[in-house]
């Protein structure tokens, strides 16, 4: 049963066009992240299914009820959506407790059970309830947004990059508080953010969005490991993309002989995708006989845990390619290298 | 917050409690409430016109509102209301406003009994208003600054260049308009334009006779152009405006011996004109004009015979010129003082 | 040539694109009810200026040349600029001093000093001035009215420029210091300029009541235009001459508006970046200090000792019969009611303003605020001229009625409420708006549990300040008061005109004690704001 049902919806700004035909379902119980860079319109998307925006056109069915559509207007709040605002947007002059309880009925707010059984369901201290939101951390904060919006037991949640405000300490904890709560009420979540790995590990289903299109919607390891494009690939990972000729179902590139998923219908030119973790690096030159190709560390950026190697392939071409390699053992600049391609690739043909 | 519920919850409540009583407080209604009440638009001292309310309400129970202002500028607003002006009775405390109102066709008639009860010399021949007190043009000087042997002869020796930053006056009020009015009607127009172009650079502007005098007292001038009553009334009380300071009545029917009368009418629009008629009637009895001679006003009575205060010189001693009250302009005095620059 | 793409965004501190102040920036379309509000408020405000124009219009070009163009006009006109210029000079220059003094510096005392540098706010000019003459009745000239004027309206600019001082980031003025900047050069090059607003906003305040001083003025009978325009009014009601006056007088006010807003330029001064801001360290006085605390034990004196001296000295010269005067209770009451009055009606017109300004921004609502602020720009006299004629000839029942009165005190008195509300609806983001909507609550219900409850503060403030001027309005309520209506501002006034200073004394007192509490409220307000 679907929870949300989107269609088609256009939205614009002035003379520009934010939302230019926006399909998705979410089914009930799941968690759907919608990903994509500063100014594609995901938030936009999020504010026309609460209700904040109209769209012109398109239409909004939550559950089986139709809340937007040629006709149809359903109000914000009687839509019976919840939705947790960039920076918690909790009310200033109530305290935690009163802030929770806003979205319940008269005859629940002064429930002290009901509001304790929310503050721990988002993982915080129930002696918290009786404070004022200033006197709140950002990931208190987030959470008793998240609480707040939980309450009145919503069909639909929606999420506006609740964790982009937080330091990156609080993210990951708050962040991981948050999926626990959603799944054990098992609420039908939709999160927007930019952080694709956030997108990632979060939800079950991804959206990526691209200037007021969804590019591809799928489960994330389908996102991750069979991008539609080049620019969807770069944005969910890092990647290393290498000008390559295909030829049955081995595209040849600067790295070498590489399989590809897809068998194309044509040999051709094109773009080969690896995901860095696809390619094994190991030091010393080798042998002219040993698989993969040689190359040297032109650079090295070292982060502690990782490293960003920059190394020059020997060949033709001369490209320099970027891949992440843990901190222990990471080459020095100017060892020579050997590299060796894991797995297959992605094979993207040339335009025209 | 709760606390901040309560308050804007109580707050409007508050508001309301408010306006309740402030219905009561202020008289929204002008003073038109019930058939036992007038309206006084009064431009004469508010103690002098209130100890007449109050006597007035003693002896006929009928309440009196004023409305306190200035005499032009009441005038000037009845014209402006008109028809539907919310005053029954007008008081003035020089006449040239009274030619105002008259002269748009707005006085009614004062009944016989009232005109009978004030000389003719003291009221227009038309009937349409009344005289209820008078007062004299003096000039007051300090008896530090000035000798007998230097007061000015006439109130025009002011304009001399000798009396150049040593005497003031109150020209933004209709009494000191008044006298100019007089100067017009006795000197003619260019002299008058010409005197008063002089004031301009003689004379230094005070708001207020009482100002004028408390400045003469205190030695800022030599003298003022003033009426008597200011000076006559200080010297009652405490002397302390007054103290070192005399009076010069220039006599000799001289436009500075001007008797100015004071006005009463009852206007055509008033919705208790029977009240209104009772209370000039009042006015210029013998009640009414008692309280000019016992009271603390000092100002002339000019009704029912009753004699002037013992303290002040009888009204036949000042040599005061014979003036047709009807053709003193007020307004075209206001124009001549606008051009000479004083308002 | 690089090869490898990386990930647009790795998670970092991400600035909140598009949302300058917390808002969407998109005005979407404002309620009906809320357009159709602040469109009739701006109508009323109009009124006075519309006024004028139509008198001058009726006058006929001729006669208002003639009037216009006379020697008394040029006379009047030199006073009155004469005494902005020195009292607006006088007034920032004592404004920065005492604010720079108190937020700056280590004089002792500092938070004494601090409340006794706003205290002339609850005394009203034409009380300080009475003041003055009761101790020195010869006080007059340009000189006399600077005096009188600059201690009554220093606080205009004291009040907004320590609020700003409060909250400057010392870190500017640091890295000016560490390019080698000196003191003297770091506080013209870096300090003033961000104090520019707060000085000429406060500046302009001072010139706009002192264009609309009368009180203060003609007790030391120092001619500005709206003296003479009282006078004028007096003569001859509301004729030609008095209107051409009230022209000029409102074209000064204009200009000064004009002034303030070319010299409040674009610039921003807001912090940037992320961090909080420190105080800054106060500096030593030292041997400075005895002269500074004279010099403010000075300017006290003048400015509050004087008129409480004053006022002292009549109330015992007066003894206890002063207070039986049986005017004097129905004055206070009437001076409560009016103000409670048009306290409420002034903030709830107030709202729909300040609301379309804030959240519907565009040009339309700024077009109408700034119509509510040009009834406040004018003084109560051209405003009561107004209202009285046009009472007369259009709308006779309300004439001379309470409420005509009230109405005049909430178009002179609207920007006070609009200033606070402003303030009041920015710390409330429509994303609080949303967030209450999604949880269940209809548009009217989210106004009164969230809306109201937030903006609570900025409407007492807003009503607190309107009360506070209509304590000590005297020239409006002299022309407009319905009959038998007697103000403490009219009682004493027809007292002091009538020389009889001891019987205007209670008065006096009175309407200091009634402002005082919004004077105190006002500047917790502004230590409040700038987060203290």
């Amino acid at each position: 049963m679907s929870a949300l049902t989107v269609r088609g919806v256009h939205s614009s700004y002035g003379r520009v066009e934010v939302l230019r035909g926006i399909d998705l379902d979410i089914v009930d119980g799941t968690t759907t992240a919608i990903v994509g860079p500063s100014g594609c319109g995901k938030t936009t998307l999020l504010r026309v299914i609460a209700g904040f925006e109209r769209p012109a056109p398109g239409s909004v069915a939550i559950g089986n009820r139709q809340v937007c559509g040629p006709g149809v207007w359903v109000p914000p709040h009687r839509r019976g959506i919840g939705y947790v605002a960039q920076d918690g947007a909790l009310f200033p002059h109530l305290t935690v407790a009163q802030n929770i309880a806003f979205g319940l009925p008269r005859a629940e707010r002064r429930s002290r059970a009901r509001i304790a059984e929310l503050l721990e369901l988002v993982n915080l201290d129930p002696a918290l309830a009786g404070r004022r939101p200033d006197q709140l951390s950002g990931g208190q904060q987030q959470r008793v947004s998240l609480a707040r919006a939980v309450a009145p037991r919503p069909g639909l949640v929606l999420l506006d990059e609740p964790f982009s405000a937080l330091d990156a300490g609080l993210r990951t904890s708050t962040r991981a508080a948050v999926a626990a709560a959603l799944a054990e009420r098992g609420v039908t979540t939709l999160l927007v953010t930019h952080d694709q790995s956030e997108a990632l590990s979060f939800a079950d289903q991804v959206a990526v969005m691209r200037a007021g299109l969804l590019t591809q919607i799928g489960p994330p390891r389908q996102i991750y490991e069979q991008p539609v494009d080049l620019d969807t690939a770069a944005f969910v990972g890092d990647a290393v993309v290498l000008a390559g000729v295909l030829a049955g179902s081995v595209a040849e590139c600067a790295l070498g002989s590489v399989p590809v998923q897809q068998p194309a219908p044509r040999p051709g030119s094109g773009s080969v995708l690896l995901r860095p973790e696809q390619i094994e690096l190991s030091s010393g030159p080798g042998g002219a006989d040993d698989a993969g190709v040689s190359g040297t560390v032109t650079g090295l950026d070292y982060y502690g845990h990782d490293a960003m190697v920059r190394i020059r392939l020997d060949g033709p071409g001369a490209d320099v390619i970027s891949l992440r390699h843990t901190g222990i053992d990471a080459p020095a600049r100017g060892a020579a290298v050997r590299l060796r391609v894991r797995g297959t690739a992605r094979w993207y043909p040339a335009a025209g | 917050m709760r606390s901040n519920k309560r308050w804007v919850l109580i707050a409007p409540v508050a508001a309301t409690a408010l306006l309740a009583t402030g219905c009561g407080a202020g008289s929204d209604d002008g003073g038109s409430a019930g058939s036992g009440t007038i309206t006084v638009y009064n431009a004469q001292h508010e103690s002098l016109t209130q100890a007449w309310a109050d006597a007035f309400t003693k002896e006929s129970g009928i309440k009196v509102v004023l409305r306190n202002g200035d005499d032009f500028e009441m005038a000037n607003q009845i014209k402006q209301e008109g028809s539907a002006s919310p005053a029954d009775v007008f008081l003035t405390e020089n006449s040239p406003a009274m030619t105002v109102v008259e002269n748009a066709g707005l006085f009614a008639d004062v009944e016989d009994a009232t005109l009978d009860q004030v000389p003719p010399q003291y009221q227009p021949s038309t009937g349409k208003w009344v005289g209820i007190a008078a007062r004299s043009t003096v000039f007051v000087y300090n008896t530090g600054k000035l000798t007998e042997a230097q007061l000015p002869a006439s109130l025009m020796d002011l304009a001399d260049d000798s009396w150049k930053g040593r005497w003031g006056a109150s020209p933004a009020g209709a009494d000191f308009q008044a006298i100019v009015s007089a100067m017009r009607e006795l000197k003619g127009a260019a002299a008058t334009q010409a005197w008063l172009a002089k004031m301009k650079t003689n004379a230094e502007p005070y708001k207020g006779n009482s100002a004028v005098l408390k400045a003469v007292n205190a030695g800022q001038l030599d003298g003022g152009v003033i009426y008597h009553y200011y000076w006559a009334g200080d010297q009652a009380k405490t002397k302390e405006n007054s103290k070192n300071t005399k009076l010069h009545y220039f006599g000799n029917q001289d436009p500075g011996a001007f008797v100015s009368l004071s006005g009463g009418g009852v206007l055509k629009s008033s919705k208790h004109a029977a009240q209104a008629q009772q209370f000039l009637k009042f006015v210029t009895g013998k009640a009414g004009q008692q309280v000019l001679q016992t009271g603390t006003s000092y100002e002339y009575p000019v009704g029912s015979g009753v004699a002037a205060n013992a303290a002040l010189k009888p009204l036949s001693e000042l040599g005061a010129p014979d003036i047709d009250e009807a053709k003193l302009n007020g307004p075209e005095v206001v124009d001549m003082m606008t051009e000479a620059g004083i308002l | 040539m690089p090869a490898t793409l990386t990930p647009a965004a790795r998670p970092a501190a991400r600035p909140r694109a598009g949302r300058p102040g917390g808002g969407r920036g998109r005005s979407r379309r404002a309620p009906a009810g809320v357009l159709l509000a602040a469109v009739v408020v701006a109508v009323f405000s109009l009124v006075p200026l519309g006024y004028v124009l139509a008198q001058t219009v009726a006058t006929g070009w001729d006669q208002a040349y003639a009037l216009l163009v006379r020697p008394r006009v040029g006379e009047l006109l030199r006073h009155t600029l004469g005494l902005v210029a020195c009292t607006v000079t006088g007034s920032v220059l004592l404004g920065v001093s005492a604010a720079w003094l108190v937020e700056r510096t280590d004089l002792p005392l500092r938070r004494l000093w601090a409340v006794l540098f706003a205290l002339p706010l609850a005394v009203p000019a034409f009380v300080t001035s009475y003041g003055w003459v009761s101790l020195y009745p010869s006080i007059e000239g340009l000189r006399g009215a600077a005096l009188i004027t600059t201690a009554a309206y220093f606080p205009f600019v004291y009040l907004p420029v320590a609020a700003v001082l409060r909250r400057l980031d010392p870190a500017l003025e640091e890295s000016a210091r560490s390019l080698g900047h000196s003191p003297a050069r770091v506080l013209a090059g870096v300090v003033l300029p961000q104090l520019r607003v707060a000085i000429g906003g406060g500046a302009l305040l001072v010139g706009l009541h002192l264009l609309a001083e009368y009180g203060a003025l003609q007790m030391i009978r120092y001619s500005t235009f709206t003296t003479a325009i009282m006078e004028q009014y007096q003569s001859t009601f509301n004729g030609a001459a008095a209107t051409m006056l009230a022209a000029v007088l409102v074209s000064l006010c204009l200009l000064l508006i004009t002034v303030e807003v070319l010299l409040r330029g674009r610039g921003r001064y807001a912090r940037l970046g992320s961090g909080a801001a420190r105080p800054a360290r106060p500096v030593r006085l030292e041997r400075a200090t005895g002269p500074a605390l004279l010099a403010s034990a000075a300017v006290c004196a003048l400015a509050i000792g004087v008129p409480f001296v004053s006022v002292a000295r009549w109330l015992a010269h007066g003894g206890r019969g002063l207070w039986t005067a049986p005017e004097l209770l129905p004055a206070l009451l009437s001076t409560l009611v009016l103000g409670g009055y048009a306290a409420v009606l002034t903030a709830a017109v107030a709202l729909p303003v300040a609301w379309l300004a804030v959240r519907h921004r565009s040009w339309g609502s700024t077009v109408l605020e700034r119509c509510t602020y040009l009834a406040s720009a004018m003084p109560g006299i051209v405003v009561a001229l107004a209202f009285v004629t046009v009472a007369i000839r259009y709308a006779r029942p309300v004439y001379q009625s309470t409420l005509l009165l009230v109405t005049a005190y909430a178009l002179l008195f609207l920007p006070r409420a609009m200033v606070s509300l402003r303030a009041g609806i920015e710390q409330v983001p429509p994303e609080l708006d949303e967030a209450a909507q999604a949880l269940g609550s209809s548009p009217l219900r989210l106004f009164g549990r969230v809306t109201l409850p937030l903006l609570a503060p900025a409407l007492g403030a807003g009503a607190a300040l309107v009360f506070m001027a209509v304590v000590t309005e005297l020239t409006a309520t002299l022309l407009l008061a319905p009959t038998g209506t007697r103000t403490l501002a009219t009682q004493f006034w027809s007292a002091s005109s009538a020389i009889d200073y001891a019987g205007a004394a209670p008065y006096a007192l009175l309407m200091i004690v009634l402002s005082m509490p919004v004077s105190w409220f006002l500047l917790v307000q502004s230590h409040r704001m700038a987060g203290r």
